[in-house]
C-alpha cells in the first residue's frame, strides 16, 4: 500500500492521462500532414461501404439488356457490365466480402501473432526456439502457391473462412515482429524499473509492455489485412475458387478472361472500376501506415 | 567472441558451421514440404490416385498394368497402406521423378517445369535487375532528403507501387499497352510463325512480348527497393562514423559513398530472396499476359485437375525459394565482413 502513496496520483488515473496523451500524440501526427486525415477518411468510407452499402442494391442486382458494356454516364458512373449490371453497385455490394476476410485475417493474426509473439519474446528459451521455426516456415513456404493448391482440398465458403485461412496462413510475420519488439523492449529500464517493484508478470505485459507496442502491432496488422484482402481477390480473379457471391476478385476475372473487357476500350470502366478502388484501398492504407510508423519511430521525425 | 571454437578444442570454421546449419535447415524445410505436398494430393476429394486405377481395371487393363500406370503418373502406387505409398513418393522424388502429367498425356512432369522455367526465370531476372538498380539509386536520395518535396513524393510513390499487388499493376499495364494504346502484343511469350533460333524475327518477337512482363515485374518490385533503401539509409546516418565522418571534414561525394555502401549491405540479401519469392509471386503476371512460366503451369494445372504437375509445380517453387534463402544468408556473410567474424548465428 506504500507504493500508492509514492506515485501521484491513482493507477487509473496515470492511464487515463496516457491515453489522452497517446491521442495527442495521434492527433498531432494526423494534422502535420493533411494527407493522413485523407487516408484516415478512405480507410472510413470503405468501412461504411461494406457496412452500409450492400442496403442500398437489391439482392439480386437488375440487369439491362439494352446496355450490355454501357459507356460511364449518370445514370451507370462506372459503366455496365456484360449482363448490363452498374458496375458502381458491383463495386459497392462486393467491398463487404473483401473488407470481410481482411477483419476476419486482422482478428486471427492479432491474436495469435500478439500472443505468440509475447510468450516468444518474454519467456525465450524452447518456446523461442519452436515458435522461430515455425515462422521460418511460414514465411518461406509461398503463401500464395499454397493457397492455390490448398484450394483445391478446401472449399472456401464465405468471407469468414476465407479470412480464418489466409490468417492461419499469415500470423508469423506479426508474430516476429512482436517478438523482437518484445526482447528489445524487456531490457529497457521501464521494465526493469516495474520488475524491481515486483510487480506481477501480467501487468508487465498488460500495462507496460503492450502500450507500448500497440501502434507497431496496429501497424504490422494493417500490413497483414491488405495482404489478406490482396490474396483473396487474387485468388477469384485467378478463378481458382467458385464464385459463390459478387466480390471485387470475381470481377476482375469476369472482366479479364470472361467478358472480354480489354478488347474494346467501351468496356475498359468495368475493368477498372474494382482496380481503382483496390487503388484507393490501399492509398489509404499506406497513408495510415506512414502515421503510424511515425508515432511509432520518432527517429522518421526529422527536425 | 567464439563460443563454439573455445569448447573441446574442436576448432571450426565459423563459415563452414553456418553452411552446415543451413543446409541441414533446408533440408528439412524441403522434406516438410514435400510431405506437405504428398498429404494434399493424398487428401483431395475423391482421390484421384484411386480413382485413376479404378478407371483405368474398368476399362479393361490388368490390376498389375493399372496400378503401374497410376504410379508412373503420380509417381507412388495407388494401392498399398499410407505409409508405402509415402515411402513410394519419397524414393521416386529422389530419382527426381515427379510423375506424369494427366493434361499433356505421356509428358513427364520434369519435362513440363524445365521448359516453364526458363520463361520464368528471364522476365524475373530482367524486371528485378533493372528495379534494383531505379530503385536503389532513388532510395539514397529518398533516405537522404527525407522531408523534400521530392524525397516525399519518391517515399509516397514507394508505398504506393510497394503497397498495390502485382495484378492492379499488371492489369493497368495490360490495359494501357495492349487496349488503350495498342503498341504491345497481348500475351504468349513469342509470334508463332517464327522459327527459334537466332534469327531477328523470332529475337525481336521474344522482346516484344517480354517487355510487358518485365515492365510489370520492376514496377510491382520498384517501391520495395526504394524503402528499403530509404529505411537503411536512415538508419546508416544515424551511425557515429558519419558523424566522424562529417566532423572530418569529408566532401559530400565521399560521404554519399560512406552512406551508399553501407546502406546497401542488407539489400544484397533481400535481392536473393526476392529472386527466389518472384518464382511464386509469378503466378499473376503470368496469368495475365499469359506467359508460359511456373506460375501459370501451376493454375493451368489445378484448372484441370492435373495433380501431379501441380504437387510438382508447387515442389519446385518453394525449393526455389529455400535455396533462395540458403544464398542470400551465405552471400551476406561473404560480403559483410562483420558478420563473418563476428556472429555465430
Amino acid at each position: 500500500m506504500t507504493v500508492t502513496t509514492i506515485l501521484p496520483g491513482s493507477p487509473g488515473n496515470t492511464g487515463a492521462t496516457l491515453r489522452r496523451n497517446f491521442w495527442r500524440g495521434v492527433g498531432r501526427v494526423l494534422r502535420r500532414k493533411p494527407s493522413r486525415i485523407a487516408g484516415v477518411g478512405i480507410v472510413a468510407l470503405f468501412g461504411a461501404m461494406a457496412l452500409f452499402g450492400p442496403m442500398l442494391y437489391p439482392a439480386h442486382l437488375p440487369r439491362d439488356n439494352n446496355a450490355l458494356y454501357a459507356a460511364p454516364s449518370l445514370a451507370h458512373p462506372f459503366g455496365t457490365d456484360f449482363e448490363g449490371t452498374d458496375v458502381l453497385a458491383l463495386v459497392v455490394t462486393g467491398s463487404r466480402y473483401v473488407i470481410l476476410t481482411g477483419l476476419a485475417t486482422a482478428v486471427i493474426t492479432v491474436a495469435l501473432g500478439t500472443a505468440l509473439g509475447l510468450l516468444a519474446g518474454f519467456h525465450r528459451g524452447r518456446w523461442d526456439t519452436v515458435l522461430m521455426r515455425i515462422t521460418d516456415m511460414q514465411l518461406t513456404i509461398p503463401g500464395l502457391p499454397l493457397l492455390l493448391v490448398l484450394s483445391t482440398i478446401w472449399k472456401f465458403q464465405g468471407p469468414l473462412e476465407m479470412g480464418l485461412v489466409l490468417g492461419l496462413l499469415g500470423w508469423g510475420g506479426v508474430a516476429r515482429a512482436v517478438r523482437s519488439q518484445t526482447l528489445s523492449l524487456r531490457e529497457r529500464g521501464f521494465i526493469e524499473a516495474a520488475r524491481g517493484l515486483g510487480l506481477s508478470t501480467r501487468h508487465i505485459v498488460g500495462r507496460e509492455l503492450l502500450p507500448s507496442m500497440a501502434p507497431y502491432i496496429a501497424m504490422n496488422v494493417l500490413i497483414a489485412v491488405t495482404g489478406a484482402i490482396y490474396a483473396q481477390v487474387g485468388l477469384f480473379f485467378l478463378g481458382v475458387l467458385p464464385f459463390d457471391s459478387n466480390n471485387w476478385g470475381v470481377m476482375l476475372n469476369l472482366a479479364v478472361f470472361g467478358g472480354g473487357a480489354l478488347t474494346s476500350t467501351a468496356a475498359l470502366p468495368y475493368l477498372l472500376a474494382p482496380l481503382l478502388a483496390i487503388l484507393l484501398l490501399t492509398l489509404g492504407i499506406v497513408l495510415i501506415v506512414d502515421a503510424m510508423d511515425e508515432i511509432f519511430n520518432p527517429r522518421l521525425r526529422e527536425e | 567472441m567464439k563460443p563454439f571454437a573455445a569448447r573441446g578444442g574442436l576448432r571450426v570454421n565459423p563459415m563452414t558451421r553456418r553452411l552446415a546449419g543451413h543446409l541441414a535447415r533446408g533440408l528439412v524445410m524441403i522434406w516438410v514440404v514435400t510431405t506437405i505436398s504428398f498429404v494434399i494430393i493424398r487428401n483431395i476429394p475423391g482421390n484421384p490416385v484411386l480413382g485413376q486405377y479404378e478407371t483405368l481395371i474398368e476399362r479393361g487393363m490388368s490390376p498389375d498394368a493399372a496400378e503401374r500406370a497410376t504410379a508412373a503418373l503420380y509417381g507412388f502406387l495407388p494401392t498399398g497402406t499410407l505409409w508405402e505409398q509415402y515411402t513410394g513418393y519419397m524414393k521416386a522424388l529422389l530419382h527426381l521423378d515427379l510423375g506424369q502429367s494427366l493434361s499433356t498425356p505421356g509428358t513427364e512432369v520434369v519435362t513440363l517445369i524445365g521448359s516453364a522455367t526458363k520463361w520464368t526465370v528471364l522476365p524475373v531476372l530482367g524486371g528485378t535487375l533493372l528495379s534494383f538498380v531505379l530503385g536503389v539509386t532513388l532510395g539514397v536520395y529518398a533516405g537522404i532528403k527525407r522531408s523534400g518535396k521530392l524525397g516525399d513524393l519518391l517515399s509516397i510513390s514507394g508505398s504506393l507501387l510497394h503497397g498495390v499487388p502485382q495484378y492492379v499493376i499488371g492489369l493497368l499495364v495490360l490495359a494501357i499497352f495492349t487496349t488503350l494504346w495498342p503498341i504491345f502484343p497481348a500475351g504468349g511469350p513469342v509470334d508463332v510463325e517464327f522459327v527459334p533460333g537466332l534469327n531477328a524475327g523470332y529475337l525481336a518477337s521474344l522482346v516484344q512480348h517480354a517487355t510487358l512482363p518485365v515492365l510489370t515485374y520492376a514496377l510491382a518490385s520498384y517501391g520495395g527497393w526504394v524503402l528499403a533503401m530509404k529505411s537503411s539509409v536512415a538508419t546508416v546516418l544515424g551511425d557515429d562514423f558519419i558523424l566522424a565522418a562529417e566532423l572530418r571534414g569529408l566532401s559530400r561525394g565521399v560521404l554519399f559513398r560512406y552512406v551508399a555502401r553501407n546502406a546497401i549491405l542488407p539489400l544484397f540479401t533481400i535481392l536473393a530472396l526476392s529472386l527466389g519469392m518472384l518464382f511464386g509471386g509469378a503466378i499473376f503476371i503470368e496469368r495475365i499476359f499469359n506467359y508460359p512460366g511456373l506460375g501459370l503451369l501451376l493454375v493451368n494445372s489445378i484448372g484441370t485437375r492435373d495433380y501431379a504437375l501441380m504437387g510438382g509445380t508447387f515442389l519446385v517453387t518453394t525449393m526455389a525459394i529455400i535455396v533462395a534463402n540458403i544464398a542470400a544468408d551465405l552471400f551476406y556473410a561473404v560480403i559483410d565482413p562483420r558478420v563473418r567474424t563476428g556472429g555465430a548465428a
